[in-house]
């Protein structure tokens, strides 16, 4: 399932066939040193798309995967290699592995499926590991591949040179091998998974609190990513014909992820232009390596020039354009906008559900030895707005962090509709019928708009209607003229209105706002009450809203229940608190 | 017995040694989110100034500061030139920029000083070993043993009781706020630098003691294994980073010394699993990082 516009995806694919055939042509056309160079350039493509599978998806870059374009080479080149070369190498070989002989395609499917189910075990042990610390520990995985494939020599000679292999990658191979590997990752980069994962990538919080399993998605990044850098090693194991685990290590990686990264991480565009730019350099250099003369000035042999070439290229990619020469959009996405129409059956609300209450008792909650909650009970009924004020840390944040699962309380439950929802993960709540915003905005910020809201309406429900409730989301906040424009590029008032329609867009019973008109002019505020009271009457959506401007809260909610340093002191209609001395006492301090 | 006991010693120079680099690396992460891939670069400065210093017949005694001053040094400028353009980018940026500057580094290296390793003059004092309860124990072991331990005493001091330590404590918790304090953020990153430097150097030099050469990629691995120590730990937590760096040092010592013959090949691997296993239960590593549970909703 494909969450892009059609026409972004075929002109992709498009370019990218166009691209990788006259590439090929060049190849025919210029003799074999050429066709050998081209061949390298094009595997080290699909190595860079497929690492940017994961990385550039997840946003956590990663040193591991030239180990599995190692475990593709070694899985794919053990079988094709011919039977009594075989046995005449590798004398220890399990019978069953040494009587096999698979021709080139056959080997590198397998290849591919058993580096798949290596990249799930391994992604599933690492896939807990945030940021940095994930990096790192792909570091180590790329040490311990090699470590087992040094060691296990029976199969694989040890530090020694496999060879024999036969040489089947010709340019037509590896020219349909790089188109395939290219369209997978653009699609992927779409598809629903990686949408999802790029939310994530912006901010796992909130990708959470729509009901995206984070873990998840990266899980099936990672397994994609691996299975391409499989079929880079095979490809590769077929055209050298003789390797050794040194090919598959740090040196690799370092020139594949500075392809990678020059170019920009994020998209299929940046591979291509980290690809081209890269190899060009190196082309380049490589021939200046052995001294020249210029002027008339004889310029002696540097040892690593190259290296030395594509150092400088990364400081100067990273101090000029830290997200790589292709920045973090494909061009077709900056060329056509996404066109935003009304659904067919753009005004057919969907049904009013029968919205659940949801009753908390006695809420305790202790950090360390304060307690931030204490003893609190609400109850908020469907279609009614239900506000929370209180003073600077009296709890309201907190009390909405534990309704929506983002935080265990100490003690007391929480049932929605007889459900206990204490200890659940914060992405089921979307399900249950949860949704929120966030005080401090918590938007994807490199995402559209529209990809925003849609991202929310595809991960909750099933994604069923996922385009009609991400176009009527847009619609009531009046976001729909800047569907196309960055989230991230977005006045403070119109990205608390992105967020509440993001969190609109997961089709709640109850709809938790932390502190909506924070940045809002009077009038703006004046707006956004007009929205949430039609909400409630349209949709028989609940609300509960914590904020300080209680010419909000007196005028919008049903019901307003006041905190102070954890505990509830008032509850009632805003009139009756407003008059309710203890409330008195708490906001303006007892008179003398 | 014996043989654990002496093992034991022998985990406590290599753990400590870790300790020291992942300490180094853990200042500078923890004040500006950077994992810097040329922190074994630092090293190799180090181990260089020692043999030059070896070569114009200065006094090993002399060397060592000298050679401690030159990482220190190195430490300041690679962030003056290279990481300031880059000081609030993201973490991936950062850290490639870092690799870059490693790569630069080793050329630059292998060009004017040499590809191959070359010798580095050590005191026999140094080289010696001593008789101690029974085990013969190298001097140069026990000194590892006792540098890290002034290394962490005087930090731990510098850290808790002087001004710029105290100031580049609250910036590791919160830079913005610091800064908003008066605490200059210029002054307490190459502080930063500068310290992480010293212990690369401390570092450096416990390292070339037991090998007597120095090349190019010298900084290499043992800062590899500083990252995975730091990691280990917990990113970005000094007391983590110190253990981790002795954990790790005791898994690798314990796994070369223990390991049945036919599985030594498989050393690195299975060490590294260990790892792995401690951090699937706990991600956040041994001692995480205060500046995790800060993040508020």
């Amino acid at each position: 399932m494909i969450t892009a516009p059609m026409r972004h995806i075929l002109f992709a694919t498009g370019a990218i066939i166009l691209l990788i055939a006259a590439i090929a042509a060049i190849a025919l056309a210029g003799g074999s040193a050429i066709e050998r160079t081209v061949i390298v350039f094009l595997v080290s493509l699909i190595a860079v798309a497929g690492m940017g599978v994961y990385s550039g998806n997840s946003g956590i870059l990663s040193f591991g995967h030239v180990g599995f374009m190692g475990i593709g080479a070694y899985c794919a080149a053990l079988l094709t290699l011919p039977v009594p070369l075989k046995t005449a190498t590798l004398p220890n070989l399990p019978v069953w592995l040494a009587s096999v002989q698979l021709d080139f395609v056959s080997a590198t499917i397998v290849a591919l499926i058993l580096v798949g189910i290596v990249a799930a075990i391994v992604g599933l042990a690492i896939g807990r590991l945030e940021g940095s610390a994930a990096t790192i520990s792909t570091l180590g995985l790329l040490i311990i591949i090699h470590g087992v494939t040094i060691g296990w020599r029976d199969v694989t000679r040890g530090a020694q040179t496999f060879f024999g292999v036969p040489r089947e990658t010709t340019l037509f191979a590896a020219v349909i091998a790089c188109i395939l590997a290219l369209v997978v990752a653009r699609i992927y980069r779409d598809s629903i998974s990686g949408l999802r994962l790029r939310a994530g990538r912006d901010n796992a919080i909130a990708a959470n609190a729509i009901g995206i399993d984070i873990q998840k998605e990266r899980l099936i990044s990672f397994v994609l990513s691996a299975m391409i850098m499989a079929l880079a090693g095979s490809l590769l194991a077929h055209f050298l014909g003789a390797f050794s685990p040194k090919k598959f290590y740090f040196t690799d990686t370092f020139f594949l992820l500075s392809m990678l990264i020059v170019g920009g991480m994020s998209t299929v565009t940046g591979a291509l232009t980290g690809a081209f730019v890269i190899t060009f350099i190196t082309e380049v250099l490589r021939r200046l390596e052995g001294g020249f003369s210029l002027f008339g000035l004889e310029i002696p042999t540097i040892f690593g020039t190259t290296q030395i070439g594509i150092g400088l290229i990364i400081l100067f990619a990273m101090f000029k354009k830290a997200d790589g020469l292709a920045g973090l959009k494909e061009w077709e996405e900056r060329i056509f906008a996404r066109e935003v129409k009304p659904p067919e059956a753009a005004n057919q609300l969907p049904e009013k559900e029968a919205a659940p209450e949801l009753v908390a008792q006695d809420l305790i909650m202790k950090f360390g030895g304060l307690v931030a909650v204490n003893n609190v009970s609400l109850e908020i009924k469907s279609g009614e707005i239900f506000g929370l004020i209180g003073p600077n840390g009296s709890g309201k944040t907190t009390v909405m962090n534990i309704l929506s699962c983002v935080l265990t309380p100490t003690s007391g439950s929480v049932l929605l509709d007889g459900n206990d929802l204490v200890g659940r993960q914060s992405n089921e709540m979307a399900d249950l019928g949860i949704a929120r915003t966030f005080q401090n905005i918590r938007l994807f910020p490199e995402l559209t708009v529209y990809q925003n809201v849609y991202v929310a309406a595809l991960s909750t429900k099933g994604g069923r209607d996922a385009k009609t409730r991400t176009y009527n989301a847009l619609e009531r906040l009046g976001m729909l003229g800047r569907a196309n424009e960055d989230s991230g590029t977005l006045s403070y008032g119109d990205q608390r209105r992105v967020e509440i329609a993001r969190a609109l867009a997961c089709q709640p019973s109850l709809l938790f706002l932390d502190e909506p008109a924070a940045g809002m002019n009077r009038e703006e505020t004046d707006q956004l009450m007009e929205t949430l009271r039609q909400l409630c009457a349209d949709l028989g959506i609940g609300i509960l809203l914590v904020d300080h401007d209680l010419k909000l809260i007196n005028q919008l909610c049903d019901r307003v229940a006041v905190l102070n340093e954890g505990k509830k002191i008032a509850e009632g209609t805003p009139e009756e608190v407003r008059n309710n001395p203890a409330v008195i006492d708490a906001y303006l301090g007892r008179s003398a | 017995m014996d043989l654990f006991l002496q093992q034991t010693v022998n985990a406590f120079a290599l753990g400590g040694t870790y300790a020291l680099l992942a300490l180094g690396l853990a200042v500078v992460f923890s004040i500006m989110g950077l994992i810097n891939f040329a922190h074994g670069e630092l090293m190799t400065i180090a181990g260089y100034t020692l043999m030059y210093c070896g070569l114009a017949g200065i006094s090993f005694v002399f060397a060592v500061p000298l050679a401690l001053l030159a990482s220190m040094l190195a430490a300041v400028l690679m962030e003056r030139i290279a990481f300031r353009p880059v000081r609030n980018s993201s973490g991936a940026t950062m850290l490639v920029t870092s690799f870059a500057v490693a790569m630069i580094l080793q050329v630059l290296f292998q060009n004017f000083i040499s590809v191959r390793s070359q010798a580095v003059n050590i005191p026999d004092v140094i080289s010696g070993s001593i008789l101690i309860g029974g085990m013969v124990i190298g001097t140069n072991k026990l000194l590892a043993i006792v540098s890290t331990i002034v290394m962490l005493v005087l930090l731990d001091r510098f850290l808790s009781k002087q001004k710029y330590g105290i100031a580049m404590r609250a910036a590791a918790e919160d830079f913005a706020v610091a800064r908003l304090m008066g605490i200059r953020a210029n002054t307490v990153i190459a502080g930063a630098f500068a310290i992480s430097g010293l212990l690369a150097g401390v570092a450096a030099i416990l390292w070339v003691s037991q090998r007597a050469s120095v090349d190019p990629l010298m900084g290499f691995t043992p800062v590899l294994k500083a990252f995975i120590a730091a990691i280990l730990g917990g990113l970005g937590s000094l007391r983590g980073a110190v253990a981790g760096g002795f954990l790790l040092g005791f898994i690798e010592i314990y796994l070369a010394a223990f390991l049945p013959a036919e599985l030594q090949e498989f050393r690195d691997p299975i060490g590294l699993g260990i790892v792995v296993l401690v951090l699937v239960m706990r991600p956040n590593g041994l001692l995480p990082a205060a500046s995790l549970k800060a993040e508020k909703v």
